[in-house]
């Protein structure tokens, strides 16, 4: 395998003397699209955040487009991080500021601008650009308060999307949401990742909501890798039940796979 | 009327629009306590040189300067401890290390009492002359660095994970916090200068729409929380800093109030 633009190795992160995150090899290719699921606590949302450097591991490297973040300096770091687009889970981000749509969908070009410069009619075009591409013009002057929960993840991608990132991150993006929305936003992220072929890494918890592009999985427990590889291999029974305990059975429907606890049937 | 009265008004509002501004920020990262953090830093500062016999102006900038580096290196995410938690710890610190200080001090201590509700009416024209600088320089920066406060406003992960320069932004942020709030304590006092932080910025977060609403709104809430609070006083001849607080509070509720009859209006 080549050297991938984001690639761990031996990476160890332990909390409270306990290790949380551990993972050998893992190298995410140009252009991949890469599910992460597992259990609760089984350290998803961990390895997110070592990937985009935001939790830095007690042992290993990690390396983003050939370079190793331990080596660089916050500046540095910031410099290369600027076409990260990340979308965390809610309780990171302060939704109950008023901020309006195009004011949150504007921060996405705060990396891509120089420190002190201000943001231009250039700018204003791709902001608005990606506001209509995900249909929330309408929305344009309301607060990202008062937009429903699957509109604010609609304009957090928009808003990572003004980056123009060569990768994106997205941390259980269809949590909280109905059913509808899940689907609605999945599917945006799948066409995004065919007409961009931006490199996507995403996280879920449902392993129907990992779409039909998403070519490879990673499944994790308690901290470590149980299995890597092409979605047919991870998302089969066997493999499910070592992660889950639990016995499961695997329903296509409609392209997508869903999980089923068959101790429940 | 003389020209100390107006003098006194403007020191007020000035102090008021500058702690209002920067409350937009403390209040829209939910970490209020930085405010409260550096200000008793700041009010420790004063008295370890009142202690000390030094000037007294050197203590609550070098302190303030010492905690806000200390507080910027609470991380989101990275650190082990909650934010808040941290800044809990480190104000009753704070609040030890003062009560130390005025533990430690002989003969009279309304100087140092006078620090908890401050003195606007024995305001100088120097001390009005700094804190309309540092005011100003506040201005600058909030100008020049909007886009990346913005995006640390809504969330310094996000910022940090996408290549916003945070860490620089987020301490050159805390450094001129410190240093306003100790050229601020001596005329607002170290308890009022938290309300004036808190109440007008949340206020403002009540009613606005939009990030430029929300700054215009905290700095006249709190400018006005200040002079308002002022003539109150002088008229009522009641103690200046409780007129101040209570009617920042005041303002506060009616924004809060105002925005849930607009709610079941809605």
């Amino acid at each position: 395998m080549t050297e991938g633009c984001l690639s761990l190795s031996n990476v160890e992160v332990r909390w409270s003397g306990r290790t949380i995150l551990a993972v050998k090899d893992m190298q995410v290719r140009q252009g991949e699209f890469v599910g992460i699921i597992g259990t609760n606590g089984a350290g998803k949302t961990t390895l997110l955040k070592v990937c985009c450097g935001l939790i830095r591991p007690n042992r290993g490297t990690v390396k983003l487009d050939g370079r190793d973040l331990a080596e660089l300096s916050a500046w540095r770091k910031a410099n290369l991080r600027k076409h990260i687009g990340y979308i965390p889970q809610a309780a990171e981000y302060n939704a109950e500021l008023p901020f309006t749509l195009r004011e949150l969908v504007a921060m996405g070009r705060t990396s891509v601008k120089a420190l002190l410069s201000r943001l231009n009619k250039e700018d204003y075009e791709i902001i608005d650009s990606w506001i209509e591409r995900l249909g929330l013009s309408q929305r344009r002057s309301q607060t990202f308060r008062s937009l429903s929960g699957g509109e604010q993840q609609k304009a957090l991608i928009a808003r990572a999307m003004t980056q123009d990132p060569e990768i994106l991150m997205l941390d259980e993006p269809c949590s909280n949401l109905d059913f509808n929305w899940k689907y609605q936003i999945t599917e945006i992220i799948e066409q995004l990742h065919r007409e961009t072929k931006i490199t996507v890494v995403m996280v879920s918890h449902e392993t129907s909501l990992l779409p039909s592009v998403c070519e490879r999985v990673v499944l994790l427990h308690e901290g470590d890798v149980l299995a890597d590889g092409d979605i047919e291999e991870v998302l089969e029974s066997e493999v499910l039940e070592r992660a889950y305990q639990c016995r499961i059975e695997m329903l296509k429907l409609a392209g997508r796979r869903y999980t089923v606890n068959k101790n429940r049937m | 009327m003389d020209s100390f009265f107006y003098l006194v008004m403007f020191a007020g509002a000035v102090a008021g629009a500058s702690t209002g501004l920067l409350g937009v920020y403390i209040v829209g990262m939910r970490m209020p306590f930085i405010g409260i953090c550096i200000s008793h830093s700041a009010m420790a500062g004063t008295i370890y040189s009142i202690l000390l016999g030094v000037n007294p102006v050197w203590g609550p900038v070098i302190f303030s300067a010492i905690s806000s580096m200390s507080l910027g290196l609470v991380r989101p995410g990275r650190s082990r401890i909650n934010a808040n938690v941290a800044l809990a710890i480190f104000f009753n610190l704070m609040l030890g290390i003062t009560f130390l200080g005025i533990g430690l001090m002989h003969g009279s201590r309304s100087e140092v009492l006078g620090l908890l509700w401050g003195s606007l009416l024995f305001v100088r024209k120097s001390s009005v002359v700094i804190i309309t600088i540092f005011g100003l320089v506040f201005v600058v920066f909030a100008v020049l660095f909007n886009k990346e406060l913005k995006a640390l406003l809504f969330s310094r992960t996000i910022a940090s994970a996408t290549g916003v320069h945070e860490s620089f932004v987020y301490c050159l942020f805390l450094a001129l916090c410190g240093l306003i709030l100790a050229v601020n304590l001596p005329l607002v006092g170290g308890l009022m200068i938290f309300s004036l932080i808190t109440c007008p910025a949340a206020a403002a977060y009540q009613i606005c729409t939009g990030h430029r609403s929300v700054i215009i709104a905290s700095t006249l809430f709190g400018m006005a929380s200040a002079v308002i609070g002022f003539l109150i006083s002088y008229y009522l001849d009641l103690p200046t800093g409780a007129c101040i607080v209570i009617v920042s509070a005041i303002v506060f509720a009616v924004s809060a109030s105002y925005r849930a009859l607009r709610c079941q209006c809605n």
